[in-house]
């Protein structure tokens, strides 16, 4: 063992006291007692021995909040009778182009529609999270129509930043409608939100054509969209106003494209406005946050708020170069010669007034996370420097498959 | 002298800026014959000190090659069809899994690559992931498009410590 891989178990072992004694102030855990065995239900709250670091989050005020989550969720299973017992399920990031350009993208869409059809009992409706083309053309929006309207069940659908910046969503909202929106299941309030129309005008002074502004927006690196994800002032007076008649203590779920906390901005993985967002949904003691746009495994809390990223169908991202969020149980490195790899949808089960979220991710059901370093891309190689785009500012090519 | 060895280093430059542009073949096909290095003639290297200048172009070569580079990562159409190369049929860019060029790890090659199932260099691997996830064609290791990819994937991990063989 060289001295990196000391100083990395040493801090991971760190790590672990810490967690222990978080869990022994809240009487959680006996004196003494190790961890108890882990299960796919309990990985978001294992998550907390994995290290790992974001810039801009104290650990210290996000250790609690997941002990409270901890404690709910096992207490549901031993509650007496349903409150709300249903599940629902989430599609999104399928990115499709049309047909003749990649058929994989296809074939990805439609292998998770036709999972979701089969679920017995079958779930309350789904959600497709945005992203459902790669560039905004009617012709790939229509083709996602297409693949969805075979769902079996209802399917609500939020924007995301690749079905919009062609046509400034006109084709979207002319065939799925408006966002944000809000409607009342089984005792549970559901709002999906826009988090994508809101970019800073960046085509306008340069004169760009809609596929130019569409091809910088395409670019998940590119620095010309600028901090593009937020609410607006408009949509959080909406979500204010939404949430006003609504008991404290029950159940909001949130439906999102982008996190809606700081994750990596160069990216987009978060929406500028994230204070304000979450100081709306703060006096709220159940609420969990869904999002779309990371393409990864994502686990994060922040007060009461659970904050959960869901996978895409296309293709993954990388983790971003900061790390992930400390709570994040990191997922294995996917394999890039397996076009099915890490990718895949996600299950929600409700029962009890709690919300329970499975990734159905497709070759790796049984080893969705990554206790090595050298499996997990986030701790793998610390000596790792990364700059941003040289040629982005200067580009004004287009993306393949436009023409 | 040294006003000259600038002018013949500026006038390389231009060649390889040339062959990028518009008349890519003809001037690649004079520069890799060696006709250009014949009567250029190979650089005197460190037999004089450096000019400012001198030092400038050494850095705008680099930089162009960067841009190239990030330019193909990300998927510019056109410049493939320039440049002569195939780079994907799936409508897949190298930089839609590796933003930033991340988790491309140039530093810690030439290493074992599971996938390929051999040991590889960098632009064994880049072809890899051209052949593989994109459907293109593979290119060759020397080609410019292939400089243009390391050098933007290299200068992406500016500053990174090298640790060769790391899975
Ligand atoms: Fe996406
Ligand atoms: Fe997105």
């Amino acid at each position: 063992m060289n001295r990196k891989e000391r100083m990395e178990q040493q801090r991971q072992q760190e790590r672990l006291e810490e967690v222990r004694d978080a869990l022994r102030k809240r009487e959680l855990l006996e004196p003494g007692i190790s961890m108890p065995g882990m299960s796919r239900r309990t990985f978001m709250h294992k998550s907390l021995m994995f290290a790992g670091g974001v810039a801009g989050l104290s650990t210290a005020n996000l250790w609690l909040p997941i002990i409270n989550t901890f404690d709910m969720a096992f207490a549901s299973e031993n509650a007496e009778g349903g409150i709300n017992n249903f599940r629902f399920a989430w599609i999104s990031d399928t990115h499709l182009y049309p047909e003749d350009v990649n058929t994989r993208f296809v074939e990805k869409a439609k292998r998770a529609v036709d999972e979701i059809n089969a679920l017995d009992p079958p779930v309350d409706f789904v959600v497709m999270g945005g992203d459902l083309a790669q560039l905004g053309d009617p012709v790939e929006l229509r083709l996602g129509k297409e693949i969805m309207d075979e769902l079996e069940v209802d399917v609500y659908y939020i924007p995301g930043e690749h079905d919009w910046y062609l046509d400034m969503g006109e084709t979207f909202v002319d065939l799925f409608g408006e966002s944000p929106w809000t409607f009342d299941h089984k005792g549970v309030r559901f709002i999906g939100l826009d988090t994508i129309s809101r970019a800073p005008d960046y085509w306008s002074v340069t004169n760009m054509s809609p596929e130019e502004r569409m091809g910088h927006m395409a670019g998940l690196d590119n620095s010309v969209t600028g901090p593009w994800a937020g609410l607006g002032r408009s949509q959080r007076d909406w979500l204010e106003s939404t949430l006003n008649d609504w008991d404290r203590d029950d159940p909001v779920v949130i439906f999102s494209h982008n996190p809606l906390y700081e994750y990596y901005p160069p990216w987009n993985f978060w929406v500028r406005d994230w204070r304000e967002t979450l100081e709306i949904l703060r006096p709220f003691n159940n609420v969990t946050d869904f999002h779309g746009h990371t393409h990864q495994v994502l686990y994060n809390e922040i007060d009461n708020i659970r904050l959960i990223g869901m996978l895409a169908t296309a293709w993954p991202w990388p983790y971003a170069p900061e790390g992930v969020p400390p709570m994040t149980r990191p997922m294995t490195r996917v394999d890039p010669g397996d076009h099915f790899d890490g990718l895949g949808w996600d299950l929600m089960t409700f029962q009890d007034n709690r919300v329970e979220h499975e990734y159905m991710m497709w070759r790796r059901r049984d080893h969705i996370f990554a206790n090595r370093p050298e499996d997990n891309a986030v701790t793998k190689n610390p000596s790792i420097k990364l700059q941003p785009r040289v040629a982005d500012r200067m580009w004004t090519g287009r993306y393949r498959g436009t023409d | 002298m040294n006003k000259a060895k600038t002018e013949r280093y500026r006038v390389r430059h231009l060649m390889g800026l040339g062959a990028l542009a518009g008349a890519f073949t003809l001037a690649a096909t004079l520069v890799f014959s060696g006709v250009v290095r014949d009567v250029i003639g190979p650089a005197y290297a460190h037999k004089e000190h450096h000019q400012e200048d001198e030092l400038q172009i050494f850095e705008e070569i680099f930089m162009e090659y960067v841009i190239l580079g990030d330019r193909l990562f990300h998927g510019d159409a056109e410049l493939e069809e320039e440049m002569g190369v195939n780079l994907s049929d799936t409508g897949m860019a190298c930089a839609m899994c590796h933003p930033f060029a991340k988790d491309t790890n140039p530093h810690e090659f030439p290493k074992f690559q599971e996938q390929m199932g051999e040991f590889s260099t960098l632009a064994g691997m880049t072809n890899w992931c051209i052949d593989n996830p994109n459907q293109g064609e593979e290119i060759d290791v020397d080609s410019e498009a292939m400089k243009a990819l390391e050098a933007y994937q290299y200068w992406s991990h500016d500053g990174s410590v090298l640790n060769p063989g790391v899975h």
